[in-house]
């Protein structure tokens, strides 16, 4: 409980949060099978938040039952066009209603939007490989366009059930042989292993599209360069554990060489700075940054507001103000 | 490289619009000026279009701003070789045969009638970034008051003093507004892939007595305060100071806009400008114009010196405060180079020297 309410009263001391906006559906429109184009604009015409290809954003959707969704879309319209956002939105039949929320939208209604954020930015390079199934086209779009502007050399494997179920081909006709379409029932499965048989030091692969195809260029690029492959999974953001459900767990100090025990009521800063080894620290709110410290290993629950995505996931660094481990041992360069 | 907090690197990205120069001091003479470390010779055509090319001639490591503007070429003041607005060399003086791939590079411009930039990165990158804009510097709603200042610092230190204006009490009591003294109110901060804004709301304060008179105000009204600030893009501050006086619309507001260019890794251009939407004549200008020049010659000041004592010895690990959230922040977009730039996304490598 200390935990919990030493959260509420810090957070009401920083909020950092991200650009949220009420944005107006200017245009929705079915642009493949079960594919529907949305056209957000700010209401009173203002330009909206840059961005760069490969980033996305929140909606915040209702359910017919009234539940709040929060959902993950692509923008995949123009970055110079800061009049308007394009989203390409695939209506999923198992899914818990934010498809069908986006797809119920008309022309006129207001959408609560969150970001943009970019966790799969386009990096340069002089010759790119993307490979999308399905849905998975919408953060490609943005990106085969920069890629052509800047004069890379660029191939694209666009993969789908059939063709109906492929939306923005048509635009990608302008490419000409650059784009290769990939319907299942008239083509059969894309010959994955073929187009990635020969890794190059000069090109770098963006894929996104279902589990399926992730985990097939996945296992084919273990060939290739570290940090050749960049993918994009569509899941949902990992929700923030419910407070209370905190757990003891074993602190090792390695330049210290020390082993200590984190209480499931205090924080991995206080037992730190207990025990007698200097750390610096600030907020003690998991913004400020000045905590942070080197992981060498365990599984960090990050909590702070400091490191994005990418930072958590790779788990080198954490702050001890607020963050924990989910395995029962976190050893960290201290 | 001397780059204060920034890590090591230069501290700002090349893919962006900087403002080279007032769109008034370009014009029929070359006006030589360095953008990421890059020199740059800007000049209009006959027909009034701005130019921006590599400053140094490809025939002699002479600078093209110390030539002349004809028609709507430039011709250098020693090689005679004579370069169109793309940057292609058209004529030679001493052969007919103009030689073979004779040019300069021509960069992306964008001239909004209040500030020139360029783009020194990727040119095929310019046209897919919208330029920041700053219509109120045009809007005859607002009055503004404003002047360059070229700072011997990394751009990154002027980040760091716009993300955080609390230190304003210190650096010039007597411009500060006293809702800045004691401990300030929550900070909220916003994020964008691109973006970095926050706000602090203050309850009701007195007004610095400058503030007062120029608003109208007894000198002990006391109103609530609303202070933003937004990191809109590598090269744009817009922050603002709002009193909100009941029943007063719009809110009478002060809008901060620092347009700031990297010059090199050691050197950044200012310009500064106070624009309000209240008191717009030219008697209130001739008030504020000198409270305000003489706040960013001090804060030139100390960003000078702060960069000089990083020189001297070097960055060092800082003790941030949770004031510091936005400064983190824009620290975070700074390190992390968007696409197009160094070949990989870097981590955040503030204060880890």
């Amino acid at each position: 409980m200390t935990t919990a309410a030493g959260t509420a009263t810090t957070r009401t001391a920083t909020i950092v949060r991200e650009v949220e906006a009420d944005l107006v559906v200017r245009d929705v429109r079915p642009v493949a099978d079960g594919v529907v184009a949305v056209e957000l604009a700010d209401p009173a015409g203002a330009p909206l938040p840059a961005w760069t290809p490969g980033a996305h954003v929140d909606l915040v959707l209702r359910t017919d039952a009234g539940e709040e969704l929060v959902r993950q879309y692509s923008l995949c319209g123009d970055p110079a066009d800061d009049s308007r956002w394009r989203l390409g939105v695939l209506l999923a039949a198992d899914g818990r209603g934010g498809s069908a929320a986006v797809h119920a939208l008309r022309p006129g209604a207001t959408v609560r939007t969150r970001g943009p954020r970019n966790h799969f930015p386009l990096v340069a390079s002089p010759r790119y490989l993307f490979v999308a199934g399905g849905i998975g086209i919408t953060p490609l779009l943005p990106m085969v366009a920069e890629a052509d502007a800047t004069g890379a050399d660029w191939t694209l494997l666009y993969g789908g059930r059939s063709r109906a179920s492929m939306a923005f081909a048509d635009e990608l006709a302008r490419h000409g042989d650059r784009v290769t379409l990939a319907p299942q029932d008239e083509t059969g499965l894309p010959d994955l292993a073929a187009l990635l048989a020969d890794p190059r030091p000069d090109t770098l692969v963006y894929c996104c599209g279902p589990e399926g195809l992730l985990a097939a260029v996945e296992e084919l690029c273990t060939a290739w360069p570290p940090g050749a492959l960049h993918l994009e999974r569509f899941s949902a953001r990992p929700q923030e554990p419910a407070a209370g459900a905190d757990a003891e767990f074993e602190l090792v100090l390695q330049r210290s060489g020390l082993t200590l025990t984190v209480p499931a009521d205090r924080t991995v800063f206080e037992v730190v700075e207990d025990a007698g080894v200097s750390v610096l620290g600030s907020c003690l709110e998991g913004v400020c940054g000045t905590c942070e410290t080197e992981v060498v290993d365990g599984d960090v629950d990050h909590r702070d507001s400091v490191l994005n995505a990418d930072e958590r996931a790779a788990n080198e660094f954490m702050m001890i103000c607020v963050s924990r481990c989910r395995s029962g041992r976190l050893t960290l360069d201290l | 490289m001397a780059t204060a907090n920034a890590g090591p690197g230069r501290g700002y990205p090349v893919n962006a619009w900087y403002v080279l120069a007032r769109s008034d001091e370009v014009g029929g003479r070359p006006l030589g000026r360095r953008v990421a470390d890059t020199p740059v010779v800007a000049y209009r055509t006959a027909g009034g279009t701005a130019v921006a090319l590599e400053d140094r001639c490809a025939h002699r490591p002479y600078p093209l701003s110390l030539g002349r503007v004809a028609g709507d070429t430039i011709v250098s003041g020693y090689t005679g070789f004579v370069y169109g607005p793309d940057g292609v060399c058209v004529s030679v003086p001493t052969q007919d045969r103009v030689p073979h791939g004779a040019r300069v590079r021509a960069f992306p411009v964008h001239d909004d009638g209040t500030f020139v930039r360029v783009w020194t990165g990727d040119p095929a990158l310019a046209a897919r970034r919208v330029p920041p804009r700053t219509p109120w510097l045009r809007d005859a709603g607002w009055a503004t008051v404003g002047d360059r200042l070229d700072t011997a610092a990394n751009v990154v230190l002027l980040h760091e003093n716009f993300a955080d204006i609390t230190h304003v009490a210190v650096v010039d009591p007597f411009i500060a507004p006293p809702a800045l003294h004691g401990p300030p109110p929550p900070l909220e901060v916003a994020l964008s892939e691109t973006s970095v804004s926050f706000s602090r709301q203050y309850a009701p304060a007195p007004l610095a007595d400058w503030h007062a008179a120029a608003l109208g105000l007894p000198a002990d009204a006391r109103h609530p305060q609303r202070e933003t600030g937004a990191f809109v893009a590598p090269g744009l501050w817009v922050n603002t100071w709002e009193v909100q006086v009941a029943g007063v619309e719009p809110v009478p507001t002060f809008r901060f806009t620092h347009a700031i260019t990297p010059v090199d890794a050691g050197h950044t251009a200012h310009e500064w400008r106070v624009s309000r939407n209240f008191a717009l004549d030219a008697a209130t200008d001739a008030t504020l114009a000198p409270i305000f020049a003489e706040y960013y010659r001090r804060v030139r000041g100390v960003l000078e010196t702060m960069q000089a004592v990083v020189d001297r010895d070097g960055p060092r690990r800082e003790v941030a405060v949770a004031a510091d959230a936005a400064v983190l922040a824009v620290r975070r977009l700074l390190a992390q180079e968007p696409a197009g730039e160094n070949g990989t996304r870097r981590r955040r490598t503030a204060a880890r020297a």
